[in-house]
């Protein structure tokens, strides 16, 4: 057979991402350019800022891969990009730059829902097997998803309001850490005791999350206890609230496997690198015999490579983009 | 010598293929929030109707700002992209510079664009080009630097209260790139939108740093 060569593109947030991926399963090559460093300075990702950031570096990003790969753009057969979900204005420069290539070069072009892509990430680590269960959380996204076959996604619940990285990033904040706050509640988490009592999100029979009691109740805490004049043991509350979170994550997640009756479960995003979400996954699904796959850190983030391994599905079963294809700050994946 | 001519950083997107100082074809339509699709396309069509490929153009003249944000980013990334992926020559214009073109029969023009907050990004202009550089400036402070003695045309799309009696634009593409066209190609990595102002989040971390 031969081989299916993916140019991918990715900048839906603060990355800007360009891979070339094999057969949707090997990586020849990848560049991320993180505007992370940047935004910290603001306490989080501005729109403006990263749009501005995307364009600076797009044509340099591509070129770059090219000369990783020891590859040009005749050796492609096909170029995917995020269309969405995401930042409007940090979309609109990896469309354009993907559209433009695909119309210059006469290229199929590939639209790829940025979840979809997360999902793939796993695909480069091991072969998907079906039907699965997955768990993707990020700073913009937390859904379960049921998967029959390759492509096919059926969302069977997700957070009704904040992110569970969201969440993170603003309980981190009232807990005076920097961001990024998550892998810094994550690291406390394992070093403290669950002493706060604070409320288990959602805990209901649906497959929603609901995130944003926890994070006032985290806020009011502090709020509180500062009244009081009680100093907060951030240690501890990065510990409780992490346990909070972690809780109702793999409880609904174990029992959609159950449901389902699937016993293959993959978590992708960028909360999939927080270690007591991989650890208490980790024990659940061997107590239950599920097969679990959590990606390596650099493809919990975003990266490109994790679109071109999506894309190569979307690109086998027929999905193609015109040149008009526009970005899409929300849509359902499909 | 082939040129492609384009431009989204305004209420108009303007996209045009020229030929040894004369027009191949021009398109010239009303912006709108359909951009991102409408953009390449028009580009498309402009090759078709002109039975030109892409791969025969010899320079790309794109138009980087001032104007609106998003506008400006659309053309100056399939702009660079092109230069990059075809190695072709590729120059900048000033969307003032653009509107400056338009006729007039007073000492200078001051083709303006409003950035909102009683502030325009406005340039002073004469025949022969450039007099006073492109800015974002408040409109009063704008006024207070006219001279006297001197007449001035004033030219823009937009409305605002604040300026009357400006014109609108009748923009002459052929004379803005005979203009530039003696301008040293640029490293495509290196073109990039010309905005005139801060992001707001840069220029507050910029007077919380000062007032450390």
């Amino acid at each position: 057979m031969m081989d299916t060569y993916i140019l991918a593109v990715e900048s839906s947030c603060d990355e800007t991402s360009v891979s070339i991926v094999k057969n949707g399963c090997v990586e020849i090559a990848t560049v991320v350019l993180s505007q992370m460093d940047i935004h910290a300075s603001f306490g989080g990702v501005v729109p403006e800022v990263a749009s501005r950031h995307h364009i600076e570096n797009i044509t340099m990003v591509f070129e770059e891969v090219f000369k990783k790969a020891n590859m040009t753009i005749n050796d492609i057969d096909a170029i995917a990009v995020t269309y969405g979900p995401g930042l409007i204005g940090s979309l609109l420069i990896g469309v354009q730059a993907a559209k433009t290539l695909a119309y210059l070069h006469n290229i199929p072009l590939v639209p790829v829902h940025h979840i979809a892509g997360h999902i793939y990430a796993n695909n480069l680590v091991e072969p998907l097997k079906f039907p699965l269960i997955a768990l993707v959380v990020s700073g913009g996204h937390t859904d379960l998803i049921y998967m029959k076959d390759n492509y096919s996604f059926e969302r069977i619940g997700g957070t009704l309001d904040d992110a569970v990285g969201e969440c993170y990033d603003k309980a981190a904040r009232v807990m005076g850490l920097q961001y990024p706050g998550g892998p810094r509640v994550d690291k406390l988490a394992s070093e403290g005791e669950d002493t706060y009592k604070l409320p288990v999100p959602l805990d209901d029979d649906s497959y929603n999350f609901s995130f944003s009691g926890l994070k006032s109740a985290v806020i009011n805490l502090a709020h509180n206890e500062e009244q009081r004049g009680n100093e907060i043991n951030v240690t501890n509350l990065a510990t409780s609230f992490q346990n909070r979170v972690v809780e109702i994550l793999t409880k609904k997640t174990m029992r959609a496997l159950k449901e389902y009756n699937v016993d293959n479960l993959i978590v992708a995003g960028g909360v999939a690198a927080n270690k007591g979400l991989r650890s208490k996954l980790d024990e659940l699904c061997k107590q239950n015999n599920i097969h679990l796959c959590v990606p390596p850190i650099k493809y919990c983030t975003d990266n490109a490579a994790m679109i071109g391994a999506a894309g190569y599905y979307a690109y086998k079963i027929g999905r193609r983009a015109s040149i008009d294809l526009n970005a899409k700050a929300n849509d359902k994946l499909n | 010598m082939i040129n492609l001519f384009i431009d989204t950083s305004s209420s108009r997107i303007v996209v045009a293929l020229t030929k040894n100082s004369q027009l191949i074809n021009i398109i010239n339509e009303v912006n709108g929030h359909d951009l991102s699709s409408r953009a390449l396309p028009l580009i498309d069509k402009l090759f078709k109707m002109s039975n030109t490929e892409p791969s025969a153009i010899d320079r790309i003249y794109v138009v980087n700002g001032p104007g609106s944000f998003t506008g400006i980013r659309i053309g100056v990334t399939i702009a660079k992209m092109m230069a990059w992926t075809l190695n072709k020559e590729i120059v900048t214009i000033s969307e003032l510079e653009l509107l400056a073109t338009t006729d007039f029969d007073t000492d200078y023009i001051i083709p303006w664009i409003d950035a909102r907050r009683k502030a325009v990004f406005a340039g002073v202009y004469d025949k022969n080009g450039n007099v006073v550089e492109d800015k974002y400036i408040k409109i009063q402070d704008l006024q207070e630097s006219l001279e006297n003695n001197k007449t001035y045309t004033f030219v823009s799309y937009d409305d605002v209260d604040e300026i009357k009696d400006s014109i609108k634009p009748e923009i002459d593409v052929l004379k803005v790139i005979e203009r530039h066209q003696r301008d040293k190609s640029l490293n495509p990595h290196s073109v990039n939108p010309n905005y005139l102002k801060m992001t707001e989040a840069e220029e507050n971390l910029q007077k919380r740093e000062s007032n450390v």
